[in-house]
Order: C-alpha cells, then sequence, then structure tokens
C-alpha cells in the first residue's frame, strides 16, 4: 500500500500534536478536553491521552482491568424484581390488603394514587445451584447457570420516569447531555479492532429506548466516542451500503482515488488532517467489508443457533445476544443491548406482571443463558463483563393507576430497590450482595447505587471512576459525577 | 504520572511565553492563580475549606486559620504558615497533603508574591476591557489591511515569524462566501470576481455577501446551537414542538443586523418591552428551547425547574462565557462566584409563566387576518370603556390564554386524580382543592375541559369541601373553553371543585380538565355591544391556531419566590433570595427593573466585562476555526488564556462604541484583515512551532460543519432551494431510524423542493437526530453547545460517500459538468473548478480521469448498474461513470475544507 508511508508520517504527527497540545493543556487550550482534576478531588490523567488525529487507538487504563470488554444488557421498561429474582413469600401474604400509609407518606409514584392493595409474587421460585440462588420460574434456562453470576439484589436509583431513569443508568446523570458509559469507555480505551466501531448497540422489542439514542450518545465528549446503532434489517450500520449500481471493486477504486488526490493535497498543504481522512477513509472501506461480516449470523453452526434460539433476519433479543458475543470476539469493546417492553403496570396482557413478563422472559431467557455459556465456553466470560438490569424495579403493591383497578396486574414504577447482576470480567461467582425487607420495598443491607455499579463497571474494566474525567464547561465531568463506590464484595 | 510533571513544565513555559515573561514582579493572575487552583484550591476552595482556610479571595486567603494561625501575612513569607507547610519534608505535615510537594520555582513564585504583599490580580475577564492602543510594528510595514493586523504581526514579530501571503483569489472568494453565507459562490459569481482587478474587488463581494439572505441563514446554524433551537421537546415522548417561527427569528434578526444589545434584550425579555410586538415575544422562545416532559406521571415542578436552570446556566455561558452551573451545587471551585450568587441570578428567570405542560403554555397564539381584526376591534372596544390596562390584559389574554392554572395546582383529591400527571379528572361526588386563587373582581372562570358524557355538573366551593357555592355550571360532551360566571370576592381563597354527573357508572371521570382561569368580565355588561364582543371573545380563545411557546411573567397572585437549593437540590430548599447579580460583576443598573428585562440591559451595559468579548469571541472562532480564548465557554481561570488579549478588548470595545453592536461590520472587520486573507499552507517551520495555528501566521483551514457539507453539495449540484422560513422539513433518511416509543409521529420525507432546502431548516428531532448531520458532529440540540468539536471518522467518510441523497447531488453535479466540457477530461477539470473556483492540477487530472475510465468500463459492461446509479433509463454510461468521479470529488479533503 502507497499508505503505508503516510501512515508513519501520521504517527510522527500524532505524537509532535500530542506534545504541543498537551504543553499548552495547562492552558486548557485542549482540543480534546482533558484529564484535570475533577471538583475537589486531584485527579489524574490516563496514560496516554486520545489523540486528535486517531482519537480510537487502544491505550491502557489507569490499572490492569480485568475485563477487557463489556455486554450491558438493558431490559427497557424495567422488569419486576419481585418475578425474577427478589423473592419474598411475606409478600404473598399480604396479597390484596391495603399497603401501609407508613409506606406511601412522602413518596412520589409515577402511577399509584391513593391506598393501593400489596401484591404478591405472580411466579413460583425455587433455589437453584451451588450458591442456592432464587430464581423464578419464569426464567428455567438462567436457573441452571445462577452459580455464574453475582446479583445485586438492593440498587436503588432515584429517577421513577423511563426517559430519566435510563438516562441515569447510562449516563450517571437524569439528563440529557452526558455521554453514556460505552462512550467513557471508549475513551478511555480506545478500540481494539480499528475495523469496526468501538461501541456498538443492538436493540430489540420494536422501539429504541424511552430516552431515544441519547442512552448511547456520546454527549460533551467528540462524536467518535457514540455508540454505533448496529441493525438487524436494512444497512447494519447507517450509510454502509454502497450506492445502487456501484460495485465493491469501483468503490475500491474510488476511495483509492480520492486518497490519491488527497495525498498530492497534503505534498502541498501539508495539513496532518488531510493524512487523518485518508486514514480514515480506508478504515470506512475495511468496516464497509467487516460490519456486514459480523452481523452476519447465518454462517454460525446449527448448535449454535439451537443453544440461543436465533432466527436469522429477525431484530430479537436472541440475534442480538448472539451478535454481541460475535462483536466481543472480534474485539469491540461495549456493546449494548436494549430490548423494549417490560413496562409492567397492567394496562395490557402484554404489560402485565402475570402474562406479559412470562413473554418476555421466554423472549430472553434462553439466549442470554446461552450468551453466557458461549463466551465460557470460548474462554471469553473472564474477560468480558457482563451487565443485566432495568431502569428501575417495581413496587410491591397493585398498581391503580388514578385510583381505578387494572385490567391486568401490574407493578408502578419503584425506585428504592431492584436487582441487577453481573458476571464474567472478574465478578465473583454465585453470589448474592443485598438483600430487602419482607416485602421488597426497602434494601436492609447491600443498598448500591446506579453510581455505585457504573463505578464498579469502570473498575472491572481498569478505570478509577474519579479519575476519568473531561473537562467540558469549565468543570471536569466524570460518568459518576460527585459520588459512586466500587462494589468490592462482587469482585472476584 | 511520568508525563506529568513535563507537560506542567511545559505547560508553564508556554504559558510564560504567552503571557510575556519579564523578570519584575509577581503576576498574581499568570502565576500565582494557575498553581492556587492545580494544587491548592481543590481543599481549600470553594468546595471544601480544609483547616478553615480558602485560597478563593484575598480576605479569606488573609484570615485566621483554624489553627489560629495566619496562612498568609502580606511581606512576610517567613511567618507566612502557607510558605512553612509547602517547604516541609514530612508527607503528613506538608503541602499539598499527601500529593507532590510543589516545585522550586513554583515555591519561589509563592514566597516572592507574599512578599510582594500577596496582591490579588482580578482574573482579567471579570475586568472592564480597558482602551488599547493598537501596536506598531517594525516590519511587513505594507502587509496590514486593517487594526487587527498590527496585533496578529505584534505578536508574530515577537516570535520573529512572519505572515503568509495572501491566499489565491480562487482560495479567498470560496473562503470568503463559505465562512459569511455558508454557501460556495457559483462559476458567475467566481469569475466575476476573478476578473475584477480593482483594489476594492474583495470588498465588493463582501458587502455583497454581508447583503445576501443567506448570511442569516449561516449565521442561524451558530446561534441555534447554543439557544439549543429544536423541532421536538426532548425526553421521552421528544414529541414536535412549533417553534420554527424562533428560528426565523434569528435569521431575520441577522439580515436585519439588529445590533446584538437589541438581539439579546428581545430575545431575554422581549415580553417586558412596553407594547410588544408578535416578533419580539417570538425572539423571547430563546428559553423556551428548553426541554419540556411529557412522560406519564412525571412531575411538572421538577422539569420546570430543569428548564429553569437550563437557562440560567445558558446564559451565563452564551453571554458571559462563564461557568455558573458549578455554583448550582457549591460556591464555584475556582472562580470568584458563591453559591448563592446562583440562586440570585435564578431569581431573574424564576416568574415565567412556563410550567412544563403538555400543551407548552403560555404560547403566542398567531391568528389569521379576520381573526387578528376582531382582537383588534375588541382591545380598542375595552380601551375606550374600561381604560388601556385592562385592554392590555383582555389583549394577553387572546394573545396567550394567560394568566392561567393548570391542573398540577390543584391537591385534597376525592375519587378523582391527575390523569397522567396532566389532568384533572373527577369521578362524579368526588372533588379536588385549588389554592390561594385571588377572586378580587373576578366574575368570570374559563375552563378547557373535554368530556365523553352529557349530563355533568360542577359547583365551586370557597374556604372548605362544605363551604358557601361561588360558582357552578354545566359540562358539555364537548372539548374546548367554557365560560361560567362565578362570585367576585376580596382578597386569596383556597377553592373547591365538586363534580357531578348521576348518569354515569362510577367509574371514568366526569370530565378532564385541562387549564382553568379566573378573570375580570368584560367591561359594561347589560349592553348589547358586551354580548357581541364576549361572543367574538369566546369565538375567538377557542380558535384553532398556531401557537409558538414564548415568555410571559407571571402576575403578582403567581409570584414566585425563589429559595437557594442546599446542595443544588431543587427538592431542599435554603434560604429565601432576591434578584441579584454576581458581586464580581459589573453592578446591577440602578435605573433597571429587577426583572429579565434589567437583567438583559445589565448583560449588554457598557459596563459588563463579558459581553462583548464573548461575542467577538465566539465570531473569530467561527471565521478562524479556534478562538482567541480556546474555551469559548468559560473566561474563567480554569479557561484557556487568550492568546491576543489586547485584540480581543480592542475588538470587544470597537464592537461596542464604533460598530453599535452590528454583527456585519464585526464580521466585515475580520474577513477584510490580512490575517483572515492568508494562504493556509502549513510550512515545515509552522508545523513545529505553531501546529494549532494559535499566532495565525498563516489563514484558517478547517472542515466544513454538517450544515456546510451538505448545503455545498445541493448548492454545485444545482439542487439547492432558494426558499426560506418555515415549518421544519424532512429530507432523505434512511428508514427506520425513528422509532420512537409512544409517539405516533414519523419522518415523512418532504416532496419537492423541500427535500432540498438548506440544512438550518432541517428537523431537528433531539433524541434521533438528521443521521448524516450527526455523524459531521451537528450538536443534538439537548443543551447549550458552544463549540462543537470537529472530529475526523471513517463514518463521516461512509455518509459522504453513500448516503443516497449525496449520490443524487454526485449525479446531477455529473449532469452540468457534461453540459460543460465535451471530452471527459474538459468534464472533469470544469467540475473541479466548479467546486474548487481553482484550475485542476494535471496530476489529479490524471487520477481522476483514470477513475472516470475504469468507471467507463464496468458501466459498459452492465447495463442495469447504470440504471441503478443514475435511475434513468435514457441515460448513458458516461453520466454513470461521470458520477462516480463526483461522487469521489465531493469526497476530496480539499472539497470538505475551507481552506
Amino acid at each position: 500500500m502507497i499508505f503505508d508511508d503516510i501512515r508513519l508520517e501520521a504517527l510522527k504527527n500524532i505524537s509532535r500534536r500530542h506534545f504541543l497540545r498537551e504543553s499548552a493543556a495547562g492552558l486548557g487550550a485542549v482540543a480534546l478536553g482533558s484529564f484535570l482534576s475533577s471538583c475537589g478531588n486531584g485527579g489524574e490523567a490516563v496514560a496516554t491521552l486520545p489523540g486528535v488525529i486517531d482519537p480510537t487507538l487502544p491505550r491502557p487504563p489507569h490499572f490492569p482491568g480485568r475485563a477487557k470488554r463489556v455486554i450491558y444488557l438493558h431490559m427497557a421498561g424495567a422488569p419486576s424484581q419481585l418475578e425474577l429474582f427478589d423473592f419474598k413469600p411475606e409478600l404473598k401474604k399480604l396479597d390484596n390488603q391495603l399497603c401501609p400509609t407508613s409506606l406511601l407518606e412522602g413518596k412520589r409514584f409515577a402511577f399509584i394514587r391513593g391506598v393501593p392493595r400489596m401484591l404478591g409474587p405472580q411466579a413460583n421460585f425455587k433455589q437453584h445451584g451451588e450458591s442456592g440462588a432464587l430464581v423464578s420460574e419464569n426464567l428455567p434456562h438462567f436457573a441452571k447457570i445462577a452459580d455464574e453470576v453475582s446479583f445485586l439484589k438492593g440498587v436503588y436509583t432515584d429517577q421513577f420516569n423511563h426517559a430519566p431513569a435510563q438516562l441515569f443508568v447510562h449516563s450517571g446523570s437524569p439528563r440529557l447531555g452526558r455521554p453514556s458509559i460505552g462512550s467513557w469507555i471508549t475513551y478511555g480505551l480506545g478500540t481494539e479492532n480499528q475495523n469496526l466501531p468501538g461501541f456498538v448497540v443492538l436493540t430489540s422489542g420494536g422501539k429504541t429506548p424511552d430516552a431515544g439514542k441519547s442512552v448511547w450518545g456520546s454527549g460533551f465528549l467528540p462524536s467518535v466516542y457514540q455508540g454505533v446503532q448496529c441493525r438487524s434489517e436494512g444497512e447494519p450500520v447507517l450509510f454502509l451500503n454502497d450506492p445502487d449500481g456501484i460495485k465493491r471493486d469501483l468503490k475500491k477504486k474510488t476511495i483509492d482515488a480520492i486518497n490519491e488526490i488527497n495525498k498530492q493535497h497534503f505534498d502541498e498543504f501539508n495539513d496532518p488532517e488531510t493524512l487523518t481522512r485518508i486514514a480514515q477513509y480506508e478504515m470506512a472501506f475495511r468496516m464497509q467489508v467487516s460490519v456486514p461480516e459480523v452481523m452476519n449470523i447465518n454462517t454460525e453452526p446449527e448448535y449454535i443457533h439451537q443453544l440461543y434460539g436465533t432466527t436469522p433476519g429477525k431484530a430479537s433479543f436472541a440475534n442480538n445476544c448472539l451478535l454481541a458475543r460475535k462483536l466481543v470476539e472480534q474485539g469491540v469493546r461495549f456493546v449494548q443491548l436494549f430490548d423494549w417492553g417490560w413496562d409492567g403496570h397492567g394496562t395490557s396482557a402484554n404489560e402485565s406482571v402475570d402474562y406479559g413478563i412470562k413473554n418476555k422472559c421466554q423472549q430472553i431467557d434462553r439466549p442470554m443463558t446461552a450468551l453466557l455459556l458461549d463466551l465460557k465456553q470460548r474462554g471469553l466470560l473472564d474477560e468480558t463483563l457482563v451487565v443485566w438490569g432495568g431502569e428501575f424495579g417495581r413496587t410491591p403493591m397493585l398498581e391503580n393507576r388514578e385510583g381505578k383497578t387494572m385490567p391486568f396486574k401490574g407493578r408502578d414504577h419503584h425506585v428504592e430497590a431492584f436487582t441487577m447482576w453481573m458476571a464474567g470480567g472478574g465478578i465473583k461467582k454465585g453470589t448474592t450482595w443485598g438483600e430487602t425487607d419482607e416485602i421488597g420495598y426497602y434494601p436492609i443491607n447491600g443498598k448500591v447505587s446506579l453510581h455505585d455499579v457504573q463505578a464498579t463497571i469502570l473498575n472491572q474494566v481498569g478505570f478509577d471512576h474519579e479519575k476519568l474525567t473531561y473537562q467540558f464547561q469549565g468543570r471536569p465531568f466524570r460518568l459518576t459525577d460527585v459520588s459512586g463506590k466500587v462494589i468490592r464484595e462482587i469482585i472476584a | 504520572m511520568r508525563n506529568y510533571s513535563t507537560i506542567f513544565f511545559l505547560g508553564t513555559t508556554l504559558f510564560l511565553w504567552l503571557t510575556g515573561c519579564k523578570d519584575e514582579k509577581i503576576d498574581f493572575s499568570a502565576q500565582v492563580k494557575p498553581i492556587l487552583n492545580k494544587r491548592c484550591i481543590s481543599c481549600h476552595g470553594g468546595v471544601k475549606r480544609n483547616a478553615d482556610f480558602s485560597l478563593l479571595f484575598r480576605h479569606e486567603a488573609l484570615d485566621t486559620t483554624e489553627s489560629g494561625k495566619l496562612a498568609i501575612i502580606p511581606g512576610d513569607p517567613n511567618h507566612s504558615e502557607m510558605i512553612r507547610r509547602v517547604n516541609l519534608k514530612d508527607p503528613e505535615e506538608r503541602m499539598p497533603y499527601k500529593e507532590e510537594p510543589l516545585s522550586n520555582e513554583e515555591i519561589r513564585i509563592l514566597t516572592q508574591w507574599i512578599k510582594e504583599g500577596a496582591e490579588w490580580g482580578d482574573h482579567w475577564a471579570y475586568q472592564k476591557p480597558q482602551p488599547v492602543v493598537v501596536p506598531t510594528t517594525e516590519l511587513n510595514h505594507d502587509w496590514p489591511q486593517n487594526e487587527i493586523d498590527y496585533f496578529i504581526l505584534k505578536k508574530l514579530e515577537e516570535e520573529g515569524l512572519g505572515p503568509s501571503k495572501a491566499a489565491e483569489k480562487s482560495t479567498q472568494i470560496r473562503r470568503v462566501y463559505m465562512d459569511v453565507i455558508g454557501l460556495p459562490p457559483t462559476p458567475q459569481q467566481a469569475l466575476s470576481f476573478l476578473n475584477d482587478n480593482r483594489p476594492q474587488a474583495y470588498e465588493k463581494v463582501v458587502d455583497e455577501l454581508l447583503n445576501s439572505e443567506h448570511f442569516g441563514e449561516k449565521w442561524a446554524s451558530w446561534w441555534l446551537d447554543m439557544a439549543r433551537y429544536s423541532d421536538t421537546k426532548g425526553y421521552e415522548k421528544d414529541e414536535g414542538r412549533t417553534i420554527w417561527r424562533y428560528r426565523d427569528w434569528v435569521i431575520k434578526a441577522f439580515n436585519n443586523d439588529m445590533p446584538f444589545d437589541q438581539f439579546t434584550i428581545e430575545q431575554l425579555a422581549g415580553d417586558l418591552l412596553p407594547n410588544p410586538t408578535d416578533d419580539q415575544m417570538i425572539a423571547t422562545a430563546f428559553h423556551r428551547n428548553t426541554m419540556n416532559n411529557d412522560e406519564g406521571g412525571t412531575d411538572d415542578e421538577e422539569f420546570r425547574v430543569a428548564a429553569l436552570i437550563d437557562r440560567v446556566n445558558t446564559t451565563y455561558e452564551v453571554w458571559q462565557s462563564t461557568t455558573l452551573g458549578c455554583v448550582q451545587c457549591h460556591t464555584h471551585p475556582y472562580d470568584p462566584f458563591v453559591h448563592e450568587e446562583y440562586y440570585k441570578s435564578m431569581a431573574f428567570f424564576n416568574n415565567t409563566r412556563d410550567e412544563d405542560v403538555p400543551g407548552e403554555h403560555p404560547t403566542l397564539r398567531m391568528y389569521k387576518e379576520p381573526d387578528q381584526k376582531k382582537l383588534d376591534a375588541i382591545r380598542s372596544w375595552v380601551a375606550e370603556t374600561a381604560g388601556p390596562e385592562r385592554a392590555t390584559e383582555v389583549n394577553t389574554f387572546l394573545k396567550t390564554l394567560e394568566p392561567k392554572h393548570h391542573p398540577h395546582d390543584f391537591d385534597q383529591f376525592n375519587k378523582g386524580a391527575l390523569i397522567d400527571n396532566k389532568w384533572l379528572g373527577i369521578q362524579s361526588g368526588g372533588s379536588a382543592r385549588i389554592k390561594q386563587i385571588n377572586l378580587e373582581k373576578k366574575s368570570v372562570l374559563l375552563m378547557e375541559y373535554w368530556s365523553s358524557f352529557e349530563g355533568g355538573s360542577f359547583e365551586i366551593r370557597i374556604d372548605k369541601l362544605d363551604g358557601e357555592i361561588i360558582g357552578r355550571g354545566k359540562l358539555l360532551k364537548t372539548n374546548k373553553i367554557v365560560m361560567y360566571p362565578i362570585e367576585p370576592r376580596p382578597g386569596k381563597h383556597d377553592l373547591y371543585f365538586i363534580f357531578r354527573n348521576p348518569t354515569i357508572s362510577p367509574d371514568p371521570a366526569v370530565c378532564n380538565v385541562e387549564w382553568l382561569a379566573f378573570l375580570e368580565d368584560l367591561p359594561e355588561k347589560n349592553t348589547p355591544e358586551y354580548g357581541l364582543f364576549k361572543k367574538a371573545f369566546l369565538d375567538l380563545i377557542n380558535t384553532k391556531v398556531e401557537n409558538t411557546p414564548i415568555m410571559i411573567e407571571n402576575t403578582k397572585d403567581q409570584f414566585r419566590i425563589t429559595n437557594v437549593f442546599e446542595r443544588g437540590n431543587w427538592m431542599v430548599k435554603g434560604e429565601r433570595v432576591d434578584p441579584e447579580v454576581p458581586e464580581s460583576l459589573n453592578p446591577f443598573p440602578a435605573d433597571q427593573p429587577r426583572n429579565r428585562l434589567g437583567f438583559a440591559n445589565w448583560l449588554v451595559s457598557p459596563e459588563n466585562p463579558l459581553t462583548a468579548r464573548a461575542v467577538v469571541n465566539r465570531v473569530w472562532e467561527q471565521l478562524f476555526g479556534v478562538g482567541i480564548v480556546e474555551t469559548l465557554e468559560d473566561f474563567g481561570t480554569q479557561g484557556a488564556s487568550p492568546t491576543h488579549q489586547d485584540l480581543l478588548d480592542w475588538l470587544a470595545l470597537h464592537f461596542m462604541d464604533e460598530y453599535k453592536w452590528s454583527m456585519k461590520r464585526l464580521v466585515k472587520e475580520i474577513v477584510m484583515s490580512a490575517t483572515y486573507r492568508q494562504d493556509s499552507r502549513i510550512s515545515d517551520e509552522l508545523k513545529e512551532r505553531d501546529p494549532t495555528n494559535r499566532l495565525l501566521a498563516r489563514g484558517p483551514r478547517i472542515r466544513l460543519t454538517a450544515e456546510q457539507v451538505r448545503d455545498q453539495a445541493l448548492a454545485v449540484s444545482g439542487l439547492l432551494s432558494k426558499k426560506m422560513y418555515g415549518k421544519g422539513v424532512m429530507p432523505y433518511q434512511p428508514a427506520g431510524v425513528w422509532n420512537s416509543v409512544y409517539s405516533g409521529e414519523y419522518w415523512k420525507e418532504s416532496e419537492g423542493e423541500d427535500k432540498y432546502r438548506r440544512s438550518v431548516y432541517t428537523y431537528i428531532k433531539r433524541t434521533s437526530l438528521y443521521p448524516a448531520m450527526m455523524m459531521f458532529d451537528a450538536s443534538t440540540r439537548e443543551v447549550c453547545v458552544s463549540r462543537r468539536i470537529r472530529t475526523n471518522t471513517p463514518l463521516q467518510a461512509l455518509v459522504t460517500l453513500n448516503d443516497s441523497s449525496l449520490v443524487v447531488a454526485a449525479k446531477n453535479f455529473a449532469t452540468l459538468m457534461m453540459k460543460k466540457g465535451q471530452s471527459p477530461r474538459d468534464q472533469i477539470s470544469e467540475g473541479y473548478k466548479m467546486l474548487l473556483i481553482r484550475d485542476l492540477p494535471p496530476k489529479k487530472l490524471e487520477v481522476l480521469y483514470k477513475l472516470y475510465q475504469t468507471a467507463l468500463q464496468d458501466f459498459n459492461e452492465d447495463e442495469d448498474a447504470v440504471f441503478k446509479l443514475t435511475a434513468e433509463k435514457t441515460k448513458t454510461a458516461q453520466l454513470a461513470a461521470l458520477t462516480v468521479v463526483a461522487n469521489a470529488m465531493l469526497n476530496l479533503d480539499e472539497v470538505l475544507t475551507k481552506e
């Protein structure tokens, strides 16, 4: 390739520019923000600063991370912990009794009005594996691998509406405009595979999350760190397909011509930005090859399809789990899955905790189990952190929207306690941390915030969450805002 | 962190170089403050005051600390505790605590500074700019074109550098077109400039551009990022919002060269001007571009407060380049702003009528001509019969339906609730209370409601649930605003609304109330005119009209008290505060009211140290790619230092005093400078010494913005529509990009020329930005964005190579190229010239021609591919091949760059 020498030249420029740019950093004169100290905390720079020229080059974190990559499974709409993992026999006894007013005073709910009735668990539970983890009958496959995961049963949030709560989970703030976890991690670590985006998003359930594309947005970080949505239908990545009538080979020649002229132009103008563009056009071409390859699940063997329960061509959670495995296998840093349809208010059969939740569980049970098993059999689980959760929990009370009885059994949004789990990537196996009271209303120990969860995720990939910062609007921002504590109890 | 100290050392060196290092008295701002900010203030400043010692203000720093010792004794470093502690070896006692010790040089600076009296130089940005003498220079006497150039040249000479020669005329004209109107010149425009050898040829072009209607479109894109303009409301539902009249107002304001002080006042407080025009009301939509949360079950007050906070932060960021957001939770860690001052500023903004309701009230109702005439008739009749004050009230109500109450003002629900937290829905026999309504002279209740049932009724009881009835009425199966008589009472009262409908089952609500208003009746009751005008009044308020969200101030009855939020938490209210501006800035003008209007006047007062500097710096950044202060959003001590502070101050003063805040004159001054017109080639020496071009020894070379990339392609291919203004348009976007929850809205591709409008008119949805523009760093308009960080990514390449609308542009461009030349070589050369004005160098021509031949060969063998690419049966393989070349040309670095 004629471009090899250009790349060398580009690298020279990178380091030179780094040097000069960073020497200007004392003035805050930075093109890409900086790693200055945060409000009240003496921060430190990560070892290598992201460059202007190639901000996606891989770089080491603050300390060696147990996980090299992350798969985040988000059940959008917020599944009920009381029908999945948090078994409350006492709640069964209280079923249909009026909720004590002490649980309602000073609380804000999205829909519950007046005094609702308690609602017992709508599923049977059994203990599973050596850890004796409680998993409901709604997740029969997952129950078999409960020994692989650490449950967090005392997670809480302070946002009781979907969009702000989802933003809080993914960006550490309930308002739009902050970078998502995936953006922070690719900002900190770069990408391993330059032919694929470092941060990929896959959605299922027919809709994007309530908070829209902002949950994988890069906020104030440069847009190069935003999540790239890969799609099962249409182009796998927007604008990836060649225009109709233009063949691969002609596209290659087009890019060669563009780059050749850009090289000539560089010789005259001497602008390093031109060299970057040459490199990016090459990468665009390679992405056009590698993205469809990785997004094609047809080539997977039959036993894999059976394991996941996949049907090629559909935008299903099962397909997305398999794709997540393929993507991390190819070195994608952060894969975020959103599965929509978990909002069990009881307003319809689909959105209920007595019917709809069973269908939703069927859709995720086998695939997420398969994902852990498949990662494990490939030796990838140890270095891949898998996180599962919703944006909040559901109330132990039956929802009575506007004071009325709902057609199906439903639970309102609940911020005080919900369950998440993590697996792989240096997380303990077969552990439960945190416990709620006998009706699952409040955590009574092991209470953790979403900032704690985020701090833990960053910790597993090698970052001190207080030091991974970005200067914006005059102050250093971080994912965990001004709080967050690594949950050491679940770290192996 | 091995590199860290090296970096810091180099930073200091460069810093000294920028501030001019002389062996004189220690300069607090340049030498001391950076050390304090970096090494001390995180524990001894606005956030933490360990040992009761703070270095934020001088009076604090000189105060006795917790230990009883004085940390700083001016003139006496030997007895200053601070100097003793930084010199210690024991890490338990040494400062900074448990951190690397200060360097010898840092200690020397601090010691010398205390010896010299520990003076507290104020940060430059908070001092009013002082008159600046334009520097003289020794060399290059024939280079400067205007004053700007002397400032630039002076610094270059200090550095032993010289300016670059002027760029070729072809480069100059494309650059100035792109910068001033955001579009490339047409071949005719370019040619007339290239052929005009008179000295004033360039100025003539500049004047034409400043008079072009496209000027406003270009600069609107810049301003709308700061205004966070969007066609949707944001958050979960992110439904459409009709606020495009504000966008059009901005375009017109720039085109009319509205002085920036007026531009400021109208946007922040147009509604408070005497007899505001519709345009002045629409200008206030600047701060209605905040998000509105319609998600079911959300608390309106929480999101009203979120919008309010956004307004305070945005106002300070845009006009003051100050990060007041920090002060929301605690005293500013670095800059002289204390916690309470945030809320004192907030108090100016806290009394607008908007309350995060789905209808986005208050809105300006845009009546059509005949209805407007009716309105005028009512107003003059009221003026004649009841005086101008009543006329204004009636007019305001007809134009805005304010002042009104929203259902969230109700409480004590009995058999009912706020449905979806939005509408009041009470079952038969149930009730709800609304508190403290002023009934003085209020003889009319207006209520907007809908109901699916006949036979409903309501009554209003005063002071208690079984109190006296002061009003009652029938509820119809309808959806409109209905007027009911009520009994006026002196003073404020709690009112209980009781709803009944014996004909329906107990479950559904009798009706859903959207809002209500307690008003004085029209005058001259018992006359025939009264009846006529009352009917006209009701007809008008029930007319469906287009609504633009605007600002209106609360009435006295609705006045909101502002409290400090403890640690920034809106639920934990601290002491009450009144409107006041930060003490570190200019005092509030004595003759101004303590409201938004007064605040706006304070911002544009000649005494304000920041506004003019902030604006000229932002305009400079638009033209050169980097501001004189790189951090456009932060002039504070953590922001970047100005590279040419004298020039910044000179421009700021000139902008106010000479140009009288004229944006066009400011832009003209800068683009007329020799500095701006320089060649942008980078010599090896400059690449080494000034890689980011802060000294401006060469012209700017900057990637085009998202809007420019698209607009340029449409313009050169002849597709660009000249149509201005109106609703946001929806050009081609790949299918399946919008998949919003709970919203029936979808991307409906515009028809005809609306597909090819300038990008400033493209519909902006916050949670799903137009993807081709998002890839090129366009802002999602969620919050104020002062500067877009330019990236260079493979996804951008995919857009310009593959996006159907750019392929269509390439095909049209190829068609134009074919008309321009006979041979393919001629056609390619002509195309290049259309794009870049200059001639195509032979070496580049050969590359493109080779591509053409390869493509032609392919297409000759594959008719089907020709059809697929050109979408036309009669077209030839030549057109298809030329389309491939055109596509390549639209992807060239030099085309995607302003150089």
